[in-house]
């Protein structure tokens, strides 16, 4: 194209933002908004990926392999590594041993109390120098002298400075009934700024609180030569059960595994928003070649080719996608540097709580979130483009827009047969969708069938308005209502923007109002059953101090009945999260009254070891009631029968529950890290009061059921959050392509309006047509909205939701919000439609009917 | 200029063709007028010349080229009115968003003449039909003489070998009709350009070199 060209293009184009403003800014931002969602997922996400295998490095150093115990109760015999050591592939084995144990400190109590909490859990890793310089250097202590441990630990700044505590100073570290008195005797130079760990030499960790002839696991390195891949392949028949050799990156592509079907979920989120500029790139784009249809005629015959009266409005729809794009990249940028800031890096998911990323911006990705935002804008472009290529010369030059595109071979012979077969069609495929699996364990079919829902509703609009206009055609109406009637049936295109708009909208706002409320129902009742007791304690990820539980034992302790729990975690697949093992206080026959069970519970013989799986485990690992599942307990696989599936909301990567007896039966070690207490009657303050006296100074979680469960309910509210203000965004735009489309549809037929109000129809009544037109239009689209909102909800509730997370529910529609809904958006359209038709009616007739145009 | 033979055009749908073997031709830098009773097909013939409505038969052969209208296709169509043909109508249409002289350049910029030229070839073009100083006003400020004025420069200002202009005085009071279709002539026959206008006016008729008429049965 030359330059000439370019000038004209460049005049229409300026020409056309200054004319319309609002509506261009405003599908500008949409577009903006939609880029820097997802921007700002990918940002955040990348960052705390690298974060993470940062970490990973930093602490575990980079390893061909790893070998470790699938329970994390068991631990691997030394002998073993002994004998991998000797494998003359290997080049060197360093033993490890890592456990969580609590700080006490002389001067940490009187001081600030608030620095760190006191008691809290800290990664204690043990470690033999000579090996770990090899593998881990990240951890090596401070070499000053020698390189060989004193009797002491050393701390990672970071630790030091939350403890504020010195080299030098005497600290106890506690892990149930096993203590250690010692000091700090150096630094871990080579920590990252935010690890807390520390390190000891692995003999001294091993007399205090591992396992005498055992460590947690060895990270190996292989001689320069051996492909790591086949080593492992070589090594893993021979391992002992429930030992496992995983690849480093196995651990990235785990944690990478944690987030992606909430990231992805995010991800479609934002993909709704990049639509939804489409949309109103598309509405405003539509309604600017309708009001230029005698421009584009003109330039036509000036000699504009038709491929330039293509190509204009796809300038036209750039011109709002490139600078849309570039705004939706600062903005995504900015967004994850703020979330970051504020709440690390786990995108609000919680999956990697206490990392600190660094968001850096590459130019890939980048250029990638830019392209799919100018291609949602050219998208949004296309059909109004086809639309002002397609417009006859001569007939737009005398009587403007042709809403109907000239019959191309017949397709419109028959337009009410063929929306039926193409409705009926897509309603199956959008059924068949929803019965189909998960795709690489994500609900994409689902997400199809929603779009498949949304393109189905919009399809049907036509039909639906027919059918309105042919029963309102059949009755006798007043004059505006006529004029109403007729503006549709003369501007179809017009009013099927309007309602698509609205459909989308209201469609997608109904369904999560749905879903959420479905879920948040779902919680409510759930947490009835797995909050039985009115008290609970927890200690983080280590166990209770056995001081607590003395005194629990004693009979002075105001409590009833007291109900303990362990927790642990199985790795099954060392590409997935580990499956959270809950060994719990409880009888075969309380199950039922303890565990919310979602199927059927199998009775199993009292000979066999009877486990508890949740759906999540269910699904993840296609198990069933009934069936033998091999566990990797305590170093060895357990053959056990699985009694039921019980629903739970928490542990997403699934968890399992087995009876305390059964576990002590099966040689387990009861570390108790929670309790469900009962007071007595009559005690309750008392037994409080007990608690707080026999917990102060661990660092514990008290609460009572009744804040587990506010708290729990208002954690969901507030993840709920962003979804809130995006439907509120979508309905928002839905009212304004409906106000942009009436406007323009008026605008289009002012010459008649003015020639009606030369007859005698006065302003009041010309306002009263719009606004009735208005009110059918919103009416059909929130009708349609409706319908469709609500199949979207149960594919969300029903599909997605199961496919994604592992969470099922009952569908539950809260009718009182969505008609509510419906009522305040049908008013906000009458009102929109107010204001489109003062834009038309302050056109004073005469000048109207005395300018051709 | 313009030679037209067997050309004939009826309308999608309707009952009897428009016209049938019409043929005629205008000279270079003949004017001709063409006129005729409403609705007997005066618009549809100008359309046909200008490639804007497709002929049936028959064969339109426009400029120095004598390029056939009807076999191009429709980017051939656009770039042959870019070229050699001025189109001025009853309605003005001129650009509400662009400036006069934006209106004005842009066959400029549509037939491709060096940008250099432009803005001496609009003032000039301006101050030959009375906008002298117009160059910046914004065309809802003209009058309707004034618009067409524009028009009539922006038909002039690409130097094309024809001139088709519809009832250009039409929604003009007398004495401005008058104004503006002297100036028309006067320009056309400054540019040596041909022309063929659509005229209800008798006296409009009379200062053109030649007078067709259209009537159902043919030309006459
Ligand atoms: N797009 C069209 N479709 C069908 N008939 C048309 C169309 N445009 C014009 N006509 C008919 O063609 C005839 C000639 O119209 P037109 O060329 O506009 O007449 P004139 O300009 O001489 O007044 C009229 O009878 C008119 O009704
Ligand atoms: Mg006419």
């Amino acid at each position: 194209m030359s330059r000439l060209r370019w000038q004209l293009a460049w005049w229409l184009i300026r020409a056309q933002f200054l004319t319309r403003r609002t509506a261009t800014a405003l599908a500008m931002l949409a577009i903006a908004l939609g880029v820097a969602l997802g921007y700002a997922i990918h940002l955040i996400n990348a960052a705390a990926l690298a974060d993470f295998s940062q970490a990973m490095k930093s602490v575990q150093g980079e390893p061909d392999a790893v070998l470790a115990a699938k329970d994390n109760a068991a631990r691997v015999p030394l002998a073993l590594i002994n004998e991998i050591a000797r494998d003359p592939a290997v080049a060197i084995v360093a033993p490890v041993i890592e456990t969580r144990v609590r700080v006490d400190h002389a001067a940490g109590h009187t001081a600030d109390q608030a620095a760190i909490h006191p008691g809290a859990p800290v990664k204690l890793i043990g470690l033999d120098i000579f090996s770990a310089a090899a593998v881990m250097p990240g951890l090596l202590p401070r070499q000053d002298g020698g390189s060989i441990f004193e009797d002491g630990v050393h701390a990672s700044p970071a630790l030091l400075a939350r403890l504020q505590l010195k080299v030098g100073a005497g600290v106890t570290l506690t892990r149930g009934a096993a203590r250690w008195r010692t000091r700090i005797v150096g630094e871990l130079p080579a920590a990252r700024p935010g690890d807390l760990l520390l390190v000891a030499d692995i003999a001294w960790v091993q007399a205090r609180f591992g396992p005498p002839d055992a460590v947690s696991e060895g990270r190996l390195r292989l001689m320069p030569g051996t492909r790591p891949a086949s080593w492992r392949e070589s090594w893993s028949g021979r391992l002992p059960a429930g030992l496992t050799l995983r690849a480093a990156a196995d651990d990235t592509q785990r944690v990478s595994n944690i987030s992606r079907a909430y990231r992805v979920n995010l991800n479609v989120l934002a993909l709704v928003a990049l639509l939804t500029g489409a949309f109103l790139v598309f509405a405003t784009q539509l309604t600017a070649v309708a009001q230029r249809s005698t421009q584009f005629a003109l330039l036509g015959v000036l000699g504009l080719s038709p491929r330039m009266r293509l190509l204009q409005v796809l300038f036209e729809g750039l011109a709002i996608g490139v600078p849309g794009a570039a705004l939706g990249l600062a903005l995504g940028y900015g967004l994850a540097l703020a979330f970051t800031r504020v709440m690390g890096g786990d995108l609000g998911g919680g999956f990697f709580s206490g990392s600190t990323p660094v968001i850096a911006a590459s130019l890939l990705p980048s250029l990638g979130f830019f392209a799919l935002g100018c291609a949602a804008s050219l998208a949004g472009a296309l059909y109004p483009a086809w639309l002002n290529r397609v417009q006859p010369l001569a007939q737009a030059l005398k009587t403007g827009f042709a809403q109907r595109p000239p019959a191309v071979h017949g397709l419109r012979q028959r337009p009410r047969r063929t929306l039926l077969i193409a409705i009926v069609l897509l309603a199956l495929a959008a059924l068949g969708l929803t019965r189909l699996p998960a795709l690489y364990e994500l609900p994409l079919a689902g997400y199809g069938a929603i779009a498949l829902v949304l393109v189905l509703g919009i399809a049907a609009a036509p039909l639906v308005t027919q059918i309105v206009f042919g029963a309102f055609a059949r009755r006798a109406l007043s004059a505006p209502q006529r004029v109403a009637v007729q503006n549709i049936v003369q501007a179809p295109l017009m009013a099927q923007v309007a309602a698509s708009g609205l459909i989308v909208s209201f469609a997608l706002t109904v369904s999560m109002v749905t879903m959420v409320s479905s879920f948040r129902l779902a919680v409510d009742q759930w947490l009835d059953t797995v909050l039985p007791a009115p008290l609970y304690v927890r200690s983080k990820g280590m166990p209770l101090p056995q001081e607590l539980l003395a005194a629990l034992d004693q009979p002075a302790a105001p409590f009833a009945r007291i109900e303990r729990t362990a927790h642990g975690a199985l790795s099954l697949d060392p590409q997935r999260p580990a499956v959270v093992l809950l060994v719990r206080e409880m009888r075969r026959a309380d199950a039922a009254a303890r565990l919310p069970f979602s199927g059927p519970v199998v009775a199993v013989a009292a000979d066999r070891v009877v486990v508890w799986i949740s759906e999540a485990m269910q699904e993840l690992y296609r198990l069933a009631p009934g069936q033998t599942l091999r566990l990797p307990l305590l170093g060895r696989e357990v053959d056990t029968v699985i009694g039921g599936v019980w629903r739970d909301y928490s542990r997403q990567f699934g968890a399992v529950v087995i009876a305390a007896a059964d576990y002590l039966a099966l040689g387990g070690h009861f570390e108790v890290s929670d309790l469900a207490l009962w007071p007595r009657r009559g005690e309750e303050a008392a037994a409080k009061a007990w608690l707080a006296a026999h917990a102060a100074g661990y660092g514990l979680d008290i609460a009572e059921s009744s804040e587990i469960r506010a708290l729990s309910l208002s954690i969901f509210d507030k993840s709920f959050a962003v979804t809130y203000a995006l439907e509120a965004a979508a309905m928002l735009i839905g009212l304004f392509g409906l106000a942009v489309t009436l406007a323009a549809s008026v605008w289009l037929r002012a010459r008649e309006l003015a020639t009606l109000s030369a007859l005698g129809f006065d302003r009041a009544m010309l306002t009263r047509a719009v606004m009735f037109e208005g009110a059918l239009i919103a009416g059909i689209g929130l009708g349609i909205g409706l319908a469709c909102g609500i199949a979207i909800g149960a594919i969300l509730t029903h599909v997605v939701n199961p496919q994604a997370f592992h969470w099922r529910m009952e569908l539950t529609i809260p009718w009182l919000q969505v008609l509510l809904g419906a009522a305040l958006t049908l008013a906000a359209g009458v009102i929109a439609s107010r204001f489109a038709a003062r834009l038309a009616t302050r056109l004073p007739a005469a000048q109207v009917l005395a300018s051709a145009q | 200029m313009l030679t037209i033979s067997h050309l004939s055009k009826r309308h999608p749908n309707a009952a009897r063709a428009v016209f049938d073997e019409l043929a005629f031709a205008v000279a270079a830098g003949e004017i001709v007028a063409l006129v005729g009773e409403s609705g007997v097909g005066k618009s549809t013939l100008l359309n046909c010349i200008a490639g804007l409505e497709p002929a049936d038969r028959g064969a339109i052969l426009i400029g120095r080229e004598a390029q056939d209208i009807v076999r191009l296709d429709e980017s051939a169509r656009a770039a042959l009115r870019a070229a050699s043909i001025g189109f001025v109508f009853q309605a003005f249409h001129v650009l509400p968003t662009l400036t006069v002289a934006q209106n004005i350049a842009v066959p400029l910029l549509l037939s491709g003449v060096a940008p250099g030229e432009h803005q001496a070839r609009i003032e000039a073009l301006l101050a030959r039909v009375g906008l002298a100083g117009f160059a910046q006003r914004w065309p809802p400020s003209l009058s309707g003489g004034e618009l067409q004025r524009v028009a009539i420069a922006r038909a002039l200002v690409h130097r094309p070998a024809l001139i088709l202009a519809d009832e250009p005085t039409g929604n003009l009071d007398p004495r401005t009709a008058d104004e503006v279709l002297a100036l028309l002539l006067e320009r056309v026959r400054e540019e040596h350009a041909s022309a063929l206008i659509v005229t209800h006016s008798q006296h409009v008729a009379q200062r053109c070199d030649r007078i067709l008429t259209l009537t159902p049965e043919g030309l006459a």
